[in-house]
């Protein structure tokens, strides 16, 4: 296929854009194989570049000889483009919509970007298990890493490299991957060094209808588990994914809702029931990370089907439970763990037994390492359920990971920006780094070899430091979140010194979910009040300066300032 | 009366005080004619609790056996509970902080024994007159004068003795106004908008009645805040249909025969009990502890304390858009002008006034707007969120006009000297306080109480430079122009400063702002270095033409 096919117009003059809280453009649309591009007509000046691959969903009017287009993105952004000429906004909508849905990974920006800063393979990261194991080497020897499935032979879905208990031998962990759904048996997720409790991840087990036993896996969990622990399971009820795609859609509709009154705006809220499952997610990972540190059980995390929301519990609990989690490293590590490599699913478990009624309920995994990315981020919230498969897991994990950053403040090396960076470039990226849905995918696709790690991208320091916490400061303790209903808020921004939030009349409307909506007309009024204000402080300065030269200007310290609110030009957002 | 009449039980020992996110400490209980102190007598820790009985909103006290249980219910919403052995003891020790907080004669309130530990370098009492506000506006018009028509409180009991009202209306016919206004409140000067030389008055409702009176007087004195051919905008804080029913009861509305010239809007903004229910409400889901996210938001809902926000943000901001955007002047009033009115006022201010939003101006603001303008502080604030008595004139009009403040700070952190220690402050002082600044519901109370000669003003102690530092905002820049907060409930939020401030652990929010302000306090300091660096880079450099010019 040629991208050349599904361009129908490739270029339209006289285009209007119009953006949520900015002043609309008129200018010359460009569709290339990527990108919507819109410069605007007497200046040239590039006022959208948008990566087609973040449309959601897109509508088209038709009103005498023009046409308009209401383009939903997945971060929420909608964008309203007005063109004269019904074909030519035919053509353009679908267009639009055949490159934002290309099927095939290969064709998608990752494999053509190509960012002059950064060299390939930069970033990709060796296997998670051996770089776990290096830390864990010097923590315990209890644990070893295991090339039983160098050749994806006990479990096609596991890494080649796996960290089991010291004690199993390569054929027992064999014949126990044969007693676990598709050979997932029990490896090592967290090891909490402070009472050397485990946390492990496996699938459900194959006791069948005559309730075999596998000694292999009795004795694989049994070295794990200290004598005399007692016996209970926990039920938990995560929600699953549908759900949670709905609830998501509704929130976002009732964020966009004009002017809506009080009431009607809390009670969607409260029934889109998002909050809800942020307080379930926090509340469950708080659960099994107690198991581990007050109560020195260890925890075993096994499968069932659709249940993705466990996946954030195993990241939360070790982000709660682990300091150097929390640093940007540490984050990225965890995220590349949990979510990239390996796909796991919750039961709680204390002790060898798993209760017969929770075999009853699971469902086999598909056969896949690491979180569907490609899957469930395929539509974003202006699509509600279209697919089965679509669910925002991801975006629920950084919503419980914000809450975390505002109720301790001072012990996440990383700030809000980094996780709306990775909500983007989890639903539309220009990295490989979220392609996928598996381990066994990504090296068909060779994304190592052909597309650029976003790692690689947040690690230069130009690109760092927009990402940290100003008020980071190492904490050794477990962070125990506040599970009440009141503590637990709508994803807002918090403002930090450095955004120089006067520039931006409300940074602390923002947040996630309102970042692309500025709802009331006097704020785009005091927005455009301010950027006169600035530009006026802009001047003065290069008149400071000048005057600079014959003699010293005590207005160059508030320019300053002036001119970093400039730079970002007034296409940027609230965000 | 002595207090020592009602302190039966002075003091008791083996008292375990429970506070949430706190660990139970076991100490000694005394009762002072003003305190309730508590102090743990452990070596490695000792911790002292000081309670005002002013503060204490309700009392509920529980026998298991021969231990009692007191709760207490603050007035800043704080709960605390006491356990003390001994049943007699307890019953006493209830019985006395029962008295000593429902004191009826405000001149034995705490303001009258407090004798402060600090040097008073300026008299907060007379930190604010009206003669220098009036030096102010007379420097940019000649349109007002300031009267001295209510120097003995005699046309308006509720009015300061000193007013600003246009220039062109006499005495006489002020004393007219008054007999046509609810409680003699003739529309005053609130806000005079320099940029356009707008006004904004306040006033009560006139007395219209069924029959329609008029008062020519009236008219032509609000006529006389209008340019020639300029229209003019009544808020009426009241809708339509409650306007009309105040007729019956010989109140009313400024009607379109009498008033051409001005255009009527009429505003929902409820008062009284509808916002005491309201603010019980809310307090009671954010104590609620079921753990349960759709109870929490179907209580917050329920509440309508959000609704109460919105409605008077929109209704201030209609003020601040009919002066600034339309450049029509303004008369806000209700039925008697002293609680919605003085909110709208007050935010408009807030709005257009960049003054308003210093340290000392929104002081200003305070004591102009509802101080002297009548606000009654000493009714609205006797009790509340946990109070049992449903008296008519308890509502938390004061506290709304604060969170309106705060949610517009919240949009606009850049724009406020002050932070939200400095709103939170006013709250408990408002509702509880060893300063007389907010006793009495009038000047003309507060002069006959003496407070100036008796009692210590809240604004000489805050004025001080070591307490001013605490309540700085670190971001403040001074912004020129008006600020238009959103409105939508989507931007509004509950102001966990107050409602959840003890029932969460605050610890770590207030570490960083702390660390926060040391972090900009930092930046600054490099700013200069930076700053001197370039001054000095300069003069090098003109020094370095000067050689190479010269020889």
């Amino acid at each position: 296929m040629e991208f050349s096919e599904l361009i129908k117009t490739a270029t339209v003059e006289d285009v209007l854009l119009s953006r949520q809280g900015l002043p609309d453009v008129r200018g010359t649309l460009c569709i290339t194989s990527h990108h919507l591009l819109l410069s605007s007509r007497p200046r040239g000046d590039l006022e959208l570049w948008l990566l087609i691959r973040n449309v959601d969903a897109v509508e088209k009017r038709v009103c005498g000889s023009s046409g308009s287009i209401t383009l939903r993105c997945k971060d929420l952004k909608v964008l309203q483009l007005e063109i004269p000429g019904t074909e030519e906004c035919l053509n353009v909508a679908s267009s639009i919509e055949a490159l934002s849905s290309v099927d095939s990974v290969m064709m998608l920006y990752p494999f053509f970007h190509r960012p002059p800063s950064l060299r390939l393979r930069q970033g990709w990261h060796p296997c998670a298990p051996e770089r776990l194991f290096q830390q864990l080497a010097a923590q315990t020897s209890r644990w070893r890493l295991s090339a039983v499935n160098r050749d994806f032979s006990a479990c096609p879905s596991y890494p080649p490299a796996v960290i089991v208990p010291a004690a199993v031998a390569d054929d027992t962990v064999a014949k126990a991957a044969r007693f676990r759904q598709g050979g997932r048996f029990p490896v090592l997720s967290y090891f909490h060094a402070k009472n050397g409790t485990a946390l492990l991840r496996s699938s459900q087990p194959l006791p069948g209808p005559k309730r075999r036993r596998c000694l292999e896996d009795e004795q694989l969990l049994g070295t794990v588990v200290a004598e005399g622990e007692d016996n209970a399971t926990t039920p938990l009820s995560p929600c699953r994914g549908r759900p949670l795609q709905e609830s998501f859609a509704r929130l976002v509709e009732a964020c966009g809702e004009p002017a809506p009154s009080v009431e009607r705006w809390l009670g969607r809220l409260d029934s889109s029931r998002w909050l809800g499952h942020v307080k379930a997610a926090l509340s469950t990972a708080c659960l099994a990370a107690q198991c581990l540190d007050r109560e020195g059980c260890s925890v075993l995390v096994h499968g069932a089907e659709g249940t993705d929301t466990t996946l954030l519990v195993t990241a939360l609990a070790q982000l709660i439970l682990q300091p150097a989690c929390r640093t940007l490293e540490g984050f990225q590590a965890l995220l590349e763990r949990e979510w990239i490599q390996v796909r796991v699913v919750f039961v709680m478990w204390r002790r060898v037994r798993v209760p017969a009624h929770l075999g009853a309920l699971t469902q086999p995994p598909h056969g896949q390492a690491g979180h569907p990315f490609q899957l469930r981020c395929a539509r974003s919230a202006a699509s509600p359920a279209r697919g089965k498969r679509e669910a925002p897991v991801f975006l629920l994990f950084l919503d419980c990971v914000w809450q975390l950053s505002r109720q301790f403040p001072f012990s996440l090396e990383f700030g809000e920006q980094l996780l709306l960076t990775l909500f983007d470039n989890a639903y539309a990226s220009a990295y490989g780094t979220f392609l996928c849905n598996s381990e066994k995918e990504r090296r068909l696709c060779r994304l190592r070899e052909r597309t650029p790690s976003l790692w690689a991208r947040l690690e230069q320091p130009e690109e760092k430091h927009k990402y940290l916490n100003p008020l980071y400061s190492h904490n050794p303790l477990p962070l125990w979140p506040c599970g009440q209903p009141q503590g637990i808020q709508l994803w807002h921004a918090i403002p930090v010194p450095e955004r120089r939030a006067q520039l931006r009349p409300a940074p602390s409307l923002a947040g996630f979910f309102l970042r692309w909506i500025r709802p009331c007309r006097h704020l785009d009024e005091a927005w455009e009040e301010m950027r006169r204000l600035v530009q006026g402080d802009k001047s003065s300065l290069e008149e400071g300066e000048g005057k600079g030269r014959a003699g010293p200007s005590p207005r160059l310290g508030h320019g300053t300032h002036a001119e970093t609110g400039t730079g970002q030009g007034p296409g940027v957002g609230l965000g | 009366m002595e207090f020592a009449e009602l302190i039966k039980t002075p003091r008791a020992d083996n008292v375990v005080l429970h506070r949430p996110f706190h660990l139970a400490v076991e100490g000694t209980l005394c009762l002072t004619g003003h305190h309730l102190i508590f102090s743990s007598r452990r070596k490695d820790n000792t911790e002292e609790l000081w309670l005002l009985h002013s503060n204490i909103d309700s009392i509920e006290k529980r026998f298991v056996g021969s231990l009692g249980t007191i709760v207490i219910r603050c007035k800043d919403l704080r709960i605390i509970q006491l356990d003390i052995p001994g049943m007699e003891e307890c019953l006493n020790i209830a019985s006395s902080i029962e008295a000593l907080s429902t004191l009826d004669s405000v001149t034995l309130m705490y303001p009258f024994f407090y004798r402060p530990m600090f040097e008073v370098l300026e008299d907060g009492w007379s930190s604010f007159l009206l003669e220098q506000e009036f030096e102010l506006l007379s420097s940019v018009t000649n349109e007002w004068r300031l009267s001295c028509v209510n120097k003995e409180f005699s046309v308006c009991p509720s009015y300061p003795p000193l007013v600003i009202v246009p220039k062109s209306v006499d005495d006489e016919a002020l004393r007219k106004v008054a007999l046509f206004r609810q409680g003699g409140r003739f529309p005053v000067l609130s806000y005079y908008h320099k940029k356009n030389g707008m006004a904004m008055m306040r006033s009560s409702q006139p007395l219209t009645g069924t029959n329609g009176r008029r008062c020519k007087e009236d008219e032509k004195l609000v006529n006389a805040t209008l340019r020639s051919g300029r229209r003019g905008f009544v808020i009426d804080t009241r809708p339509l249909t409650v306007a009309q029913q105040a007729r019956a009861k010989g109140g009313g509305f400024e009607q379109e025969v009498h008033y051409p010239q001005w255009r009527r809007i009429h505003k929902c903004i409820e008062r009284f009990n509808i916002l005491q229910e309201s603010f019980i409400k809310l307090v009671e889901a954010c104590n609620d502890q079921s753990h349960n996210m759709d109870r929490w938001l179907s209580k917050l809902e329920a509440s309508n304390w959000l609704t109460h926000i919105k409605e008077l943000l929109t209704a201030a901001c209609l003020a601040a858009q009919c002066i600034d955007r339309e450049g029509a002047s303004v008369l806000v009033h209700g039925s008697e002008g002293t609680d919605s009115t003085l909110q709208v006022t007050s935010l408009a201010q807030i709005i257009l006034d960049p003054r308003c939003r210093t340290i000392r101006g929104f002081e200003a603001l305070v004591v102009r707007e509802w101080l002297q303008a009548g606000h009654p502080f000493q009714q609205r604030c006797a009790q509340s969120a946990y109070s049992n008595s449903k008296q008519k004139w308890e509502a938390p009009v004061f506290l709304l006009f604060l969170e309106c403040v705060w949610q517009i700070h919240r949009q606009f952190p850049c724009s406020f000297e002050f932070n939200e220690h400095f709103l939170i402050l006013l709250f408990e002082h408002a509702y509880a306080s060893q300063f007389g600044t907010f006793l009495g519901n009038n000047e003309s109370e507060r002069a006959k109480l003496k407070l100036p000669q008796k009692t210590m003003s809240l604004w000489s102690w805050v004025n001080r430079p070591e307490e001013l530092s605490r309540f700085q905002n670190p971001l403040y820049e001074a912004n020129s122009l008006v600020i238009w907060p959103s409105v939508a409930p989507q931007s509004l939020q509950l102001w966990e400063g107050v409602f959840l401030r003890w029932n969460r652990t605050s610890r770590f929010l207030e570490e960083a702002e702390e660390e926060r302000i040391h972090i900009i306090k930092y930046n600054k300091e490099l700013q200069a270095k930076v700053n001197a660096l370039r001054r000095q880079l300069a003069e090098m450099e003109t020094d370095g033409e000067v050689q190479q010019d010269g020889p």
